[in-house]
């Protein structure tokens, strides 16, 4: 079949995503280089000081913070979600479908419903604050909620899933034999992991750290629902400037640079790594 | 000569020996823990929600018996039955009309060697690597520029937005696999170049698009952040109906909402897994998604 048949396929799609996600990415920079005027609207023009406003100190540290936090949250999931990725795929067995099913089956409650129920869990008078006092571990409940802690929790609850997806499919992929071979030749279990299993799941691991670090630093549900006003993250004050503050153009010139930032994290991260098919 | 020189290594008796030995990295106890812990930690809101959704007080922390009380005020409430119907509309536009675009685009995409096809594979990475708190303001900016209102008109339209990239990357998975072998078979049987894409393709597609189309619907469904950005007053989906909820004041009917929610979405990936048994195929739209087709 010609080039010219299939190339007519492309059009639809293609111009859908063209008109509502380039056009619009355009309007939020032209946005992001107006001001505000009298009608609540937004006059364009040229005015670079809003993207002076997000490095501003009063801001900047909402935009550390959410890296951070992302940072963090990647950190945290790889470490708890490696071994249990690899606990499945080498030693799930038959089940192993079941389990990682498992893994996944948190995502089908709303994520704003699964976070509400950590407030409940951890609240000064919560499940978990009754069972610490009643054992006698602390007298007082422990302030669990508006701590970083809380919020950073709340993203590795939100994201965790993928983290362990991609590196269970490439433990998946991996040839059992290469473990065998590792030990054949002498290797003890750290050593046939760290030079075996861990560079053949590199691009798993690559993967999920992008899949959780990029939407967790644009998340605002967490820090809103499990964290106060010291713990807001980018997403956070984003939101406010369209819903509140009515600052259109600094709420733009935020989203613009969060999405420059992460544009460039992606490309350095995978060109560092030498993996840009990773996340294909 | 090689041969020889292997043969005692592979003769050598205490390493065959060795090898049956039950060594102690095979009984991973550690991991096990770890992974329990992990589970938990998934499970326990879950649970917390659900257990607490069929409370019969109003508390939060001490569960007092079961009733379904929160499910009738849930059910009583005009508003909140409207939203569980507006997302589920929104949910069944979105599928449709991202599936059809995104099944179509997958296909050009991969059978076309054109610079639009790779202008698109560009296109398409945008939405899967920035947050959608960047689509929610884009979508925005992008309506209150243009003067259209917003509505449940525009939540669908930036549902859809995000919603072909998934669709694309899933059935150019199945695409890529597949081969133009068997297209290439029907046009020399005389097939015109849409009836092979009709006949041929798009059956041997058939559980990759529907994977897709699950996900489409699980995640439209699900989705609160391009909606809140680009609802309109009334009617709004229930994620956005939740979060005003948290905010002002909380009431276990929550639990019951999230429990209905999570039934929705159970049953979509069920229906995802029955459909093609019943079809009488033998992979599911999930064993794709998961990558365990079997071809």
């Amino acid at each position: 079949m010609t080039d010219a048949f299939w190339r007519r396929f492309i059009f639809p799609g293609g111009l859908w995503l063209l008109f509502f996600f380039v056009v619009p990415i355009g309007i939020a920079v032209l946005i992001s280089l107006g001001e505000n005027n009298e009608f609540g609207g937004v006059t364009y023009g040229w005015h670079s000081e809003h993207y002076g406003d997000a490095l501003d100190p009063l801001f900047a540290p909402v935009l550390l913070r959410s890296v951070g936090y992302a940072a963090a949250t990647a950190a945290i999931c790889l470490l708890i979600g490696y071994p249990v990725a690899y606990c499945i795929a080498r030693y799930g067995g038959r089940r192993r479908n079941l389990l990682i099913g498992l893994i996944m089956a948190p995502f089908l409650i709303n994520y704003l419903v699964r976070t509400y129920a950590w407030v409940a869990l951890l609240a000064d008078e919560g499940l978990v604050n009754s069972v610490i006092t009643d054992s006698g571990i602390t007298s007082d409940p422990v302030q669990f909620l508006n701590t970083p802690w809380a919020v950073v929790g709340g993203l590795v609850y939100g994201y965790l899933g993928f983290m362990i997806l991609p590196i269970y499919a490439s433990l998946e992929r991996m040839n059992p034999a290469l473990i065998e071979a590792g030990k054949d030749l002498y290797g003890t279990p750290r050593q046939t992991f760290w030079h075996v299993t861990w560079p053949q799941t590199l691009p798993g691991v690559l993967a999920g750290t992008v899949l959780v670090f990029l939407p967790a630093v644009g998340d605002f549900v967490s820090a809103q629902l499990l964290g106060g006003p010291d713990t807001y993250m980018v997403g956070n004050l984003i939101q406010q400037q369209f819903f509140g503050a009515d600052n259109w153009p600094f709420g733009a010139a935020l989203t613009i640079c969060l999405m420059v930032f992460l544009g460039l994290f992606v490309f350095l991260y995978l060109r560092a790594t030498g993996r840009r098919e990773a996340l294909a | 000569m090689s041969v020889a020189a292997e043969r005692p290594v592979e003769a050598s008796a205490p390493r065959t020996a060795r090898r049956r030995a039950p060594r102690p990295h095979d009984r991973p106890r550690t991991l096990w823990v770890i992974t329990g812990i992990v589970y938990a930690f998934l499970f326990a809101p879950i649970f917390v929600v659900i257990l607490f959704s069929f409370n019969s007080a109003r508390s939060l922390q001490t569960f007092e018996g079961f009733s379904l009380r929160w499910y009738e005020e849930f059910f009583a409430d005009e508003t909140l039955r409207e939203s569980l119907f507006t997302s589920l509309q929104i949910a069944a536009i979105t599928t449709v009309v991202a599936t059809v675009l995104g099944t179509t685009l997958a296909l050009g995409m991969s059978r076309s060697r054109s610079r639009a096809s790779g202008f698109a594979g560009l296109l398409l990475l945008i939405p899967l690597v920035t947050p959608e708190i960047v689509a929610g303001v884009s979508a925005f900016v992008l309506f209150a520029q243009l003067g259209i209102a917003l509505s449940v008109t525009t939540i669908v339209l930036a549902h859809i937005t995000f919603s072909i990239s998934y669709v694309c990357v899933v059935v150019r998975g199945r695409l890529a696999s597949m081969g133009t072998q068997i297209e290439e078979a029907a046009l020399d049987l005389g097939a015109t170049p849409l009836q092979a894409v009709r006949l041929v393709t798009l059956p041997a597609l058939w559980p990759a698009i529907l994977a897709a189309a699950m996900l489409v619907f699980v995640l439209s469904f699900d989705d609160f952040v391009l909606s809140f950005f680009t609802t309109g007053e009334s009617p709004q989906p229930l994620p956005v109906r939740i979060y005003s909820a948290l905010r002002f004041g909380i009431s276990p009917t929550i639990n019951a909402i999230g429990t209905l929610m999570l039934v929705v979405s159970a049953a979509i990936i069920a229906l995802a897994i029955g459909l093609p048994r019943l079809l009488g195929r033998r992979e599911s739209g999930v064993a794709v998604l998961t990558g365990r087709s079997t071809g």
